[in-house]
This record gives structure tokens, C-alpha cells and sequence, in this order.
């Protein structure tokens, strides 16, 4: 999901989605700028909350946004959205930062939970609740608090936390096999909701 | 139908979840089965949805410039680049051609050369690290080497003081044991003495239980009556008898001084008289001895006696008679 307007239905945004990220592939620049209107706030806000420091969002935006344009030829609409493709090439920078970061705070031991980016009661950078109003991000939001708390923390630690299944398994004081059920059935849970929604 | 174990999977790599063998068992499964192909890529996009979850922040508009900005010194994207179908006269052809090839090179060369400077910036960071981690861990290696050292030389104090310690303790142990073996020695002889002393006690707590039967028998000392008897002879004045008699037993003893020897043919008879008879009760003969006149009786009389009114002697032929027929020679009280 992109942050488009209030009224586009959900197959309908992806489909425009498609098209500008193929319009991006043969080299047009405001397709490109486009784009950039529709995914920049998910995903700066998604770098933003991995990494709790809105500079290195930046940084990783700036470089997801680059990768994009060097690479919107290799797309598959038949692999995922071209959202989805756009919040990989995000997050897999933002995880690779989190964890280069991790490495060297455990290197100097000097590491704190607040460094892992997920304490949910941290504030890190403000966030700005009017800035994302769209139909579609709520309608999301909605769909991941009716999850079971234990399943939001599963999903939200494997989606924000750049942790391994073990580690998470770890955090959360549970076993491995559990912590695969819950986010299987996290994840099985906000596809039906998000679909019933549309 | 998809297995469980590929939703799993799938379910997983959508959230870039899964280690190295786990992908390639995707791989595996996504290849072998289409359907599953389009349920990862399903996956792939809810999952994506999850970034509306993050508090919404709005990206500073200059960063949409510098991105821009970077496009613009990048080459257009590969599928962007003009395809070789175009025909050029071959003198523009030659020219274009070298001049592409070398900006190709150009940046080919400054691509490379940026990432091996990054590269050796990160290598330097890391070496930077790993010295300030060397360095942490030597100086955490002497300061553990120190406080073993102290911590060595303290036991080796300690060890020096605990032997002598030792010592005393064990000569303190080799006395404590003689004095155990000589406390040995007498706590065997004491308790002989106590099993002796015991054996005795039972013995006298025996005799005293007798005696307390006897004397329970034989009833108390106040009941006892004793009586002394006087002399009715002229010749023998100061002649004397004394009777005690246990009423409980129905016996007493009677013992008499300086009465007169007697004939061969006769004896001296005890008589007691009790009012529940008409004459005297029979309590038995006695001869005296003839040098010093004393004898001693214990008699029981052939009848029961309720009350001892008096004793009396008479002087009667030898055996002794039913009824008293000779001289009264004493009598009490």
C-alpha cells in the first residue's frame, strides 16, 4: 500500500503503482517523482522507526530511493507489489544499518535496549499523526490492533526489529516453535482483515 | 493444497525471517509449486502493509531534492538506455563509441573507486574498533591479572597461618584424645561403681520393701503393748518380767530376771488374761536359768486375744496345765 489518495481502492493504487514503477524503468523522472509522493511517508516512517533516528532514515530513503531508479527494471508484479517491493529495498538497508550498529555497540558494550530501536516506549523522532490520514494506512492500523497483543509483538518485533526468529524468541522469553505460530498466524489474520476491509 | 510447513516458510521469507537453508527450501517449493509462488508474493505485500504501523512521519522535503538531485548524476535505469537497434553513420558511431566507452570507464573506475574507499573506510572503522577492543581487553587482562596476584599472595598468607593452625589443632587433637581414652577408661569403672551401686539399691529397695510388708503385718509400734510384771514372792523381791505384746500378730515375747530356779518336776507358765474369757488364756511354759534366774518366751496364746487386761507367772508342774493351779509369782501391769 502506497500513500495515495483517500479514494483509491487497494487493486487499483497497486495496479497504479505497477505502472508508474514501470514508466520509473524506461527512465521517466516524474513517474519517479510520483512515486516518490506515494511511498516516501510508509517508508521513511517505516526507516524511521526501525532505526529511531531520522537522519539515518534519511539516508536509507535516499538510497532505497536510488536503488528504485537503477532498478525498477528488475521488478516481478508477480512477486509482490510494487510497494512491497519499495518497503523491501527500505527496510533491508534499514535492518543492515540496525545491525552494523548493534555489532558495534556490542563491540564497545555499551549497548542499551533503547538501541534495538523497539522499546515500544521509547519516543525516538516525533511522530506526526496527522501527517498519514489516509483511508488505507487506518484501515491498516485498525486491522493490526484487533490482532492478539502477543501476535502483534511477534509480527512488529520480525517487521521492525531486524531480529532472527531465535532472536526474537529470546526477547520475548518463548519458545521458537510458538513465536513461528504466532507470526504465521498474525500475518494469516491481517491479510483476511485487510482483504475484508477493502 | 499447500503444506503447512511451505505456508510457514512463505509466511517467514515474506518477513525476511528465514536462515540460508530455510530459503533455499523455499526456493525448492516455490519452483515445484506455482500456487505457493502466489501466496508468497501475497505475503509479501500484507506484510508490507505492517509499515502503516509505524507512527506516520512526514519526510523532510529536501530529501525528495537530493534524491533527485543523486538521479540526476546516475545513469538512467538499464532497461532505460538505448537499444543497439539504432543505425549512426559509423564516423559518429566510432566517436560515440569511444566516448561512451570512456565514460563507461570513467565511471566504472570511479564507481570502483568510491567502493573500495568506502570498503577501506569501513575497514578502518573496524580496525579502529577492534584496537579499542583490544586495548579494553588487555587492560581488562591486567587488572585480572593484578587481583589474581593479590588474591595469591592473600591465600598464600592465609595457607601459612592455617598451617600453624593445623598444627596446634592436632596436638590439641592428640591430648583431647588421651584425655577421651583416660575419660574412656573411667567411664567404664564409673559405670561399674553405678551398676554396683544399682544392684545394691535394688537389694536394699528390696530389703526396705520387706521390711515394709513385715512392718505392715506386724502392724505399727503404737499397738504394740508392753507390760511390766511384779513379784508376788516373799523369797524373790526384786524378781522382774517384761511383756510386749503385738495384739496385729497375736505373739509376744516375755523376758524375766532373777526368779528362782525350779524343781526338775516343775515350770513356770504364762497366763493372759482377757475379759472375753472366763479364766486365763494359756500362753505357754518357760524354765529360767538356774545361775542367773532370767529366760526369754515368745509365746502365742492357744486361744485369740482381743484385749490384754494382764499378764501373769505362775509356779506349775512341768508341761504345764488347761488351768492355773499353782502360786502366782508375777503379775502386771
Amino acid at each position: 500500500m502506497s500513500d495515495s489518495g483517500p479514494t483509491e481502492q487497494p487493486d487499483e493504487r497497486h495496479a497504479v503503482d505497477s505502472l508508474l514503477l514501470k514508466r520509473v524503468a524506461a527512465g521517466d523522472r516524474a513517474a519517479f517523482s510520483e512515486l516518490y509522493d506515494r511511498f516516501s511517508k510508509p517508508l521513511y516512517s517505516t526507516a524511521v522507526r526501525i532505526l529511531t533516528d531520522t537522519a539515518e532514515a534519511q539516508d536509507v530513503v535516499h538510497d532505497a530511493f536510488v536503488a528504485l531508479w537503477d532498478k525498477a527494471s528488475t521488478y516481478e508484479a508477480s512477486r509482490g507489489t510494487a510497494f512491497s517491493w519499495a518497503l523491501t529495498l527500505t527496510r533491508n538497508r534499514a535492518i543492515d544499518r540496525l545491525r552494523s550498529r548493534r555489532r558495534r555497540a556490542e563491540l564497545l558494550e555499551n549497548s542499551a535496549p533503547s538501541d534495538l530501536g523497539l522499546d515500544e516506549n521509547s519516543s525516538g523522532p516525533s511522530a506526526d499523526e496527522s501527517a498519514d490520514t489516509s483511508d488505507q494506512a487506518a484501515a491498516v492500523r485498525a486491522a493490526v490492533e484487533t490482532l492478539p497483543s502477543d501476535q502483534q509483538s511477534a509480527l512488529k518485533l520480525a517487521f521492525f526489529g531486524g531480529l532472527t526468529q531465535e532472536e526474537i524468541a529470546a526477547r520475548l522469553s518463548t519458545p521458537l516453535g510458538t513465536i513461528k505460530a504466532r507470526i504465521r498466524r498474525g500475518l494469516l489474520k491481517l491479510r483476511e482483515r485487510l482483504a475484508a476491509s477493502q | 493444497m499447500i503444506a503447512e510447513r511451505s505456508e510457514e516458510l512463505a509466511v517467514l521469507g515474506a518477513l525476511d525471517l528465514l536462515s540460508l537453508t530455510e530459503q533455499a527450501e523455499l526456493a525448492a517449493a516455490v519452483v515445484a509449486d506455482p500456487a505457493l509462488a502466489v501466496l508468497l508474493a501475497s505475503f509479501r505485500s500484507t506484510a508490507a502493509e505492517l509499515a502503516h504501523s509505524a507512527p506516520p512521519v512526514v519526510p523532510p522535503t529536501l530529501l525528495k531534492t537530493r534524491i533527485l538531485a543523486s538521479l540526476s548524476t546516475q545513469t538512467a535505469p538499464a532497461s532505460a538506455r538505448p537499444s543497439p537497434g539504432i543505425v549512426l553513420p559509423f564516423a559518429s558511431w566510432i566517436g560515440l563509441a569511444a566516448a561512451a566507452c570512456f565514460a563507461l570507464t570513467t565511471a566504472y573506475f570511479g564507481q570502483a573507486f568510491v567502493t573500495e574507499r568506502t570498503a577501506v573506510a569501513a575497514l578502518r572503522d573496524q580496525q579502529t574498533l577492534a584496537d579499542l577492543a583490544l586495548r579494553g581487553a588487555n587492560n581488562q587482562l591486567e587488572a585480572e591479572r593484578l587481583i589474581s596476584r593479590r588474591e595469591l599472595t592473600a591465600a598464600s598468607a592465609q595457607a601459612a597461618e592455617s598451617s600453624g593452625l593445623v598444627a596446634a589443632l592436632e596436638s590439641r587433637l592428640v591430648e583431647a584424645s588421651l584425655n577421651a581414652a583416660d575419660s574412656a577408661r573411667q567411664l567404664v569403672g564409673s559405670r561399674d561403681q553405678i551398676a554396683s551401686a544399682r544392684r545394691e539399691l535394688t537389694a536394699r529397695d528390696q530389703r526396705v520393701s520387706d521390711l515394709t510388708r513385715q512392718l505392715a503385718a506386724q502392724g505399727t509400734l503404737a499397738d504394740y503393748k508392753i507390760a511390766t510384771l511384779a513379784s508376788l514372792l516373799g523369797n524373790s523381791p526384786q524378781a522382774l518380767a517384761v511383756a510386749v505384746w503385738n495384739p496385729a500378730n497375736q505373739e509376744g515375747v516375755l523376758t524375766v530376771q532373777k526368779l528362782p530356779a525350779l524343781a526338775a518336776d516343775q515350770d513356770y507358765q504364762l497366763w493372759v488374761v482377757d475379759p472375753q474369757y472366763p479364766i486365763p488364756v494359756d500362753g505357754g511354759v518357760f524354765r529360767v536359768d538356774p545361775a542367773t534366774g532370767e529366760a526369754r518366751l515368745n509365746f502365742r496364746p492357744n486361744l485369740p486375744v482381743k484385749t490384754v487386761a494382764k499378764f501373769a507367772v505362775s509356779l506349775e508342774r512341768k508341761g504345764g496345765v488347761p488351768k492355773a493351779e499353782g502360786p502366782m509369782v508375777l503379775i502386771g501391769p
